[in-house]
């Protein structure tokens, strides 16, 4: 016999809305074929002492990308490291930036979280820098001073586990 | 020497991968494109989104490989996507997670230099708190995962790699 537990919960549940503000945002770019040497710099010992709060890349057919969020006195580290060994195709600098990330108890198995995270920034017109999602966590990188704004909104949307 | 301990690994199910590229828009494209998606309560087990690069937009997301054709259908229908907009799909993919103590940008430059010698392909990276994760080839996970075992020290007790039971939200109830 199969048993099947269906739950829906109206209101899509959050564990609450973390922050990590003054960050510098680092975008760089290389070719696909620099990824052995792209990981060599970062397997150097020289940045283990970086704590990036959220890594993001993307992949097209011929470059990958990307994204990392730090603080201040770190990326200037991975700059250095950046530039020592080779140049990449594109280098972008942001600061300051934050992050919000949350988690929630089913976010892993169940659709419509993205849609309400990204809905309700968008009718608030809050900008996303960047963002990512895997496992069961959102994490959303926003210009500094959109980040009273949006975790109200996200407050609204989502429901926080008191 | 010495293996880097990791305090975890885990893989996911075959999924399917969809990038979508274009110019700036006024659109929200990563609101419409969740909408659709939540219109066919298809759910996003991966998702990256970066709206700057190179004067680019990208958002890429992993759905399981089941949704594929409904996803590609609803993607090319006209109106969906701004014009312009680029959909590259990738069949077969997978999901590899790995939780390091510390130490993230090393464990991820040495699985970065590990896998482009055994030409395993990196589609996509995206971070946690505790994780990072790895979107990669499904037909070569299981040499993928071989590689960080190699690589890595796991915990003795450590949990089964390959989901065991398959959860899913629904607000609909299945009869016997």
């Amino acid at each position: 016999m199969e048993t099947i537990a269906v739950y829906w919960e109206p209101r899509i549940k959050t564990y609450g809305f973390q922050r990590i503000t003054d960050l510098a945002l680092i975008e760089f770019s290389y070719a696909l074929s620099d990824i052995k040497p792209l990981g060599e710099i970062f397997s150097k010992d020289d940045l283990k002492t970086l704590r990036p709060k959220f890594i993001l890349s993307q992949v097209t057919n011929h470059e990958i990308s990307f994204i990392f969020c730090l603080p201040l006195k770190e990326s200037k580290g991975l700059r250095t490291s950046l530039e020592k060994t080779s140049s990449p195709t594109s280098y972008r600098y942001i600061h300051p930036v934050s992050i919000v990330f949350f988690h929630g108890p089913h976010f892993g198995d169940r659709y419509g979280i993205a849609d309400a995270t990204f809905s309700t920034l968008s009718k608030v017109g809050i900008k996303i820098l960047a963002s990512g999602c895997s496992l069961a966590s959102v994490f959303l990188v926003l210009a500094q001073n959109d980040i009273d704004k949006a975790e109200e909104a996200l407050a609204e949307t989502f429901e926080v586990a008191k | 020497m010495e293996k880097l301990k990791v305090g975890g690994l885990k893989q996911s199910l075959e999924l399917c991968q969809f990038d979508l590229k274009g110019v700036h828009s006024s659109e929200k494209i990563a609101s419409k494109v969740s909408k659709l998606l939540l219109s066919q309560k298809i759910n996003m087990e991966f998702l990256t989104y970066y709206p700057h690069r190179n004067s680019c937009h990208q958002l890429t997301f992993c759905i399981s490989q089941d949704k594929f054709s409904a996803t590609s259908e609803i993607l090319k229908k006209e109106g969906s996507l701004p014009v312009g907009w680029e959909i590259n799909s990738r069949g077969q993919v997978g999901i590899i997670t790995i939780f390091p103590h510390q130490s993230a940008i090393k464990i991820l430059g040495v699985i970065m230099v590990s896998w482009a010698a055994q030409s395993i392909p990196i589609y996509g990276i995206a971070t946690s708190l505790s994780a990072i994760s790895f979107v990669t080839d499904y037909q070569l996970i299981d040499k993928a995962i071989e590689v960080i075992q190699d690589l890595f020290q796991l915990p003795e007790d450590h949990a089964p790699l390959k989901p065991e039971i398959r959860y899913c939200q629904s607000d609909i109830v299945k009869g016997d």
